[in-house]
């Protein structure tokens, strides 16, 4: 990780490495004031609230830890999202914390995450015919099942590895886009994942 | 508020404290509410609060398991291919409380220190080994796997989050999903 620039950069930098010995919710602003060498007020005054900062934690863990690569076709999407969810394996605290700053009643004014816009951007260029309805469908579906909600899940719930995560994520994804006519799409999606299991 | 029939390992006392709470979330946030207010909402005293949940996170946690268990309870499914409209009635319940709907949909997101997240899972595997037992286990552990995704509060949270869509909306896109996964095995049951 880069040098902290900033006192709310370091902030967060420091509760990064509380996370590798306790939880999210074991990290007190006591103790976090005492780790950057600041006092508890500027904290307060960074982060007024503990879901301001699980919401700024993990913006910056995504950022410095967690970052997705750029995708245009679907296979690029799977792929990338494979990348991440291998990333949240070795990292799963971390993970964990991005999960639940997904589910928190908004803080501040979030904006879209880049995988939403980015799963809508590559719709746009693969199946331009298609109407908003399943549009949002798809989109809503594919950005759902690649997110670090589904990682932490299937983690917690079904005690699944990453190679077994990404594997369910491509039959989630192989189901979503086998529902859409093949003329759907600009050009023909090599290896669509899933599809060959959907047809018995 | 409905009553915590549905929770019976509770006391009278902890259904207090726990709906008492739930109230308080709707109208403060989750992050503002003092154990004394929570006491004084409830009609008991501040040390019976912390005597029942020492900390905040087993409040926390308590809470969510009673929201879900009552105010976000469910009509049980008899058919896996039943799960989309229940997913769609769902949706519509965490449409009208959003504030308890983050609250269930982050303490099922801390790991092993926080609650389940996948209650209905058993329930979803006893409908589909009794309706679709031909499917190999990696088949069997996506659709579950799948289902159980789509049928959680984290939907509703993400549909309306990152695409602004409003509870019609957000119903008929968890409800058309959770049909796209039921499309693989809709013709595989084992006739009765």
């Amino acid at each position: 990780m880069e040098e902290p620039v900033d006192t709310a950069t370091a902030i967060l930098a420091s509760a990064a490495v509380l996370l590798r010995e306790r939880s999210f919710d074991d990290i007190s602003y006591r103790a976090l004031a005492d780790e950057v060498g600041i006092s508890e007020r500027t904290i307060y005054r960074q982060y007024p609230t503990r879901a301001h900062l699980l919401a700024a934690l993990s913006n910056w863990l995504e950022q410095t830890c967690f970052p997705l690569a750029p995708f245009v076709t679907v296979s690029d999407f799977c792929a990338a999202v494979h990348e991440r969810f291998r990333a949240f394996d070795a990292s799963p605290a971390y993970a964990y914390v991005g999960a639940r700053a997904s589910a928190i009643s908004p803080t501040l004014d979030t904006e879209q995450a880049y995988i939403t816009r980015a799963i809508e951007a590559m719709l746009d260029v693969s199946a331009p015919t298609l109407n908003r309805r399943d549009r949002r469908r798809v989109s809503a579906s594919l950005r759902y099942f690649s997110s670090a909600m589904f990682w932490a899940r299937l983690r917690t719930g079904f005690d699944l590895d990453a190679d077994e995560i990404c594997d369910a994520f491509d039959r989630a994804v192989g189901t979503v886009l086998a529902r859409l006519p093949h003329t759907t799409w600009a050009e023909p999606i090599a290896g669509r994942p899933g599809v060959t299991w959907a047809e018995p | 508020m409905t009553e915590p029939a549905a929770v019976p390992a509770l006391s009278g006392t902890q259904g207090a404290i726990l709906a008492a709470y739930a109230e308080l979330i709707e109208e403060l946030g989750s992050d503002d509410v003092s154990y004394r207010v929570i006491a004084r909402r409830a009609g008991i005293a501040e040390r019976t609060v912390f005597r029942n949940y020492p900390t905040r996170v087993d409040l926390l946690l308590a809470t969510a398991a009673w929201i879900e268990a009552t105010l976000f309870a469910r009509e049980e499914s008899h058919s896996i291919f039943d799960i989309p409209l229940a997913i769609r009635d769902a949706m519509q319940r965490y449409d009208a409380r959003p504030e308890l709907a983050h609250v269930v949909a982050e303490t099922a997101m801390r790991g092993v220190s926080g609650a389940a997240p996948s209650p209905g899972r058993a329930q979803l595997e006893r409908l589909l080994d009794a309706e679709v037992p031909s499917l190999d286990a990696a088949q069997r552990r996506a659709v579950i796997a799948a289902l159980s995704h789509l049928d959680s509060v984290g939907t509703w949270v993400t549909f309306h989050r990152e695409f602004g869509m409003d509870r019609r909306d957000i119903a008929d896109a968890a409800g058309w999903a959770a049909e796209a996964v039921l499309d693989s095995i809709r013709d595989r049951v084992t006739p009765a």
